[in-house]
């Protein structure tokens, strides 16, 4: 793997709670909680960048567009 | 990019070759990689036309190019994987981090290494209608258990997914041991398979080449 560099990351509360759950359920530590959201939202972002659309589908299949900033 | 010696057989004599296992693949060796193949699968084609082998017997990786990939590896989700032996790449494999999540029941929306595309090089295909006995042999699961190595290296507990075209879908069932969950017509309808972290723990066990 790839060297790595330490950061500090200050957070709220409510965000270090939300932070635990994710890593609970998602059955990670909190390190790669992070990681995997760097991944996505650079994904996410790139493909945007390129023109692609981002869209969740619920149990019916009726789409709605989400814009990502 | 970091590496592993290894050792994987040549079919002509059963002879146990020195390679090298690299990941961290760049761009450029996608580009290298695309070039090196192009010609040899340009080859097996004229090969498989004067032989009139009927189409859907094709190698069904015939028409992949590496070089239209090689931009996924700007990506912090995408990593790529290679073999090279003699001087050359023998198989190469490009994974993603984030773009999919488990689908089987027990670790249903947990994180797992995607394989995207795994491919061994053209003259390692073995074709019998055109009398290829392919080059070197077991660079399938070679690249398939780095796949669950980096899974476990993520902490992911070494699941692993894939959609598997159809010529592959034995070799990820019974020589990796993936649980097949049904044709996904989001992919072409092509079977999606997942390694579950108990199967991914055996298939540690048992080492690269199995």
């Amino acid at each position: 793997m790839a060297a790595k560099r330490t950061m500090t990351l200050n957070l709220t509360d409510a965000e270090m709670i939300a932070l635990e759950e994710l890593s609970e359920r998602k059955d990670l530590s909190k390190t790669a909680v992070l990681r995997q959201a760097l991944r996505l939202y650079q994904m996410v972002d790139a493909r945007i960048e390129r023109g692609d659309k981002l869209f969740f589908e619920d149990e019916s299949k009726a789409k709605a567009e989400v814009v990502v900033l | 990019m970091s590496s592993e010696t290894i050792r994987i057989q040549r079919r002509s004599d059963g002879v146990d070759i020195e390679a090298t296992l690299l990941d961290g693949m760049a761009p450029q060796d996608f580009v290298v990689v695309g070039n090196e193949w192009a010609a040899e699968r340009s080859m097996v084609m004229q090969e498989l036309l004067k032989s009139a082998v009927p189409r859907n017997q094709w190698p069904q990786s015939l028409h992949w190019d590496w070089r239209r990939k090689a931009p996924e590896l700007t990506l912090l989700e995408a990593s790529g994987f290679g073999v090279i032996c003699e001087r050359q790449w023998q198989g190469v494999m490009l994974t993603k981090t984030a773009s999919y999540t488990a689908r089987l029941d027990l670790d249903k929306g947990k994180p797992l290494v995607y394989i995207d595309f795994l491919e061994v090089a053209p003259w390692n295909w073995i074709i019998p209608e055109i009398d290829r006995a392919g080059r070197f042999r077991a660079l399938g699961s070679v690249l398939f258990w780095r796949a669950v190595k980096q899974s476990e290296e993520e902490g992911f507990r070494g699941r692993v997914g894939l959609h598997a075209l159809p010529q592959a879908e034995p070799f990820y069932e019974k020589a990796c041991g993936m649980t097949s969950l049904g044709r996904d017509v989001a992919k072409q309808d092509l079977l999606y398979m997942e390694l579950s972290g108990q199967q991914a723990a055996k298939l540690l066990k048992k080492g690269k080449t199995q």
